[in-house]
């Protein structure tokens, strides 16, 4: 349930905010830090992971998600980050509906198995960058529903009830329900 | 050993950034997100490190 004293104004424009730039969302609800804290995470993963893939770790093809030799599997995650991840969508509807042309000169474009290759042989930067970005998409759907229903278990620092609170509480549901009464 | 850096400081910034991420989408309080996502981190990395204690414990090759 939503804590009221959470301010999340527009919950579904502040999603899509919040997809499209990690912690945007937050921003706009004026939750300031919670926006850069998930901007901060989210983006500086992916900007890491981006960097150690050099840049080829991100892009997507448009093949049935049943064929999973081909389908690209860890663009479902990357997807999340938003507009830093977009532009592989984009190159890759582009070049399905027009094979051989580019957007922004090829950036995000799916490499050649010979790039690929060679980038594999480099050792494991390829593959680290390819989780950094994968897990930060992951996270900004924490960091989306965040921002669309407020934080899962309210603000966390409410009072606890005392003992005798509970146990008054308890005496007077059990005798709503009907129980016995000494 | 090459001069390249061990893989396994790559888990750190990782583990950190789930460990606030997570945490922070759970609460709103800033001293509750300190705190549990401090938590959640030495409890990921206890997990990792019990796991690859184990592994080497069982392991045969060289």
């Amino acid at each position: 349930m939503t804590d009221p004293s959470i301010p999340l104004r527009d919950p579904a424009k502040a999603a899509l905010l919040a997809w499209l730039v990690p912690g945007l969302g937050h921003f706009y609800q004026g939750r300031r830090g919670k926006g850069w804290l998930y901007a901060g995470c989210i983006l500086g993963l992916y900007a890491v992971g981006f960097y150690l893939g050099s840049g080829k770790n991100v892009y997507w093809r448009w093949v049935s998600p049943f064929n999973t030799d081909k389908f690209m599997l860890h663009y479902v995650g990357q997807f999340f980050v938003g507009l830093p991840a977009l532009p592989a969508l984009i190159q890759a509807t582009i070049q399905h509906f027009h094979p051989g042309a580019e957007f922004l000169g090829g950036f995000m474009a799916e490499p050649s198995a010979r790039v690929l290759n060679g980038l594999l042989l480099h050792g494991k930067p390829y593959e680290i960058g390819l989780i950094y970005t994968t897990v930060a998409g992951l996270l900004n759907v924490l960091a989306i529903y965040d921002a669309y229903d407020g934080p899962a278990y309210g603000r966390g620092d409410e009072s606890e009830p005392t003992a005798d609170e509970g146990d008054e509480a308890t005496t007077a549901d059990a005798v709503k329900a009907g129980g016995p009464r000494r | 050993m090459n001069g390249a850096p061990n893989i396994y400081w790559f888990i750190l910034p990782l583990v950190v950034a789930v460990s606030l991420v997570y945490t922070a989408s759970r609460y709103e309080s800033w001293p509750v997100i300190w705190a549990r996502s401090a938590r959640l981190c030495l409890w990921i990395l206890a997990a990792l490190i019990g796991t690859t204690a184990f592994l080497l414990l069982v392991n045969t090759q060289s």
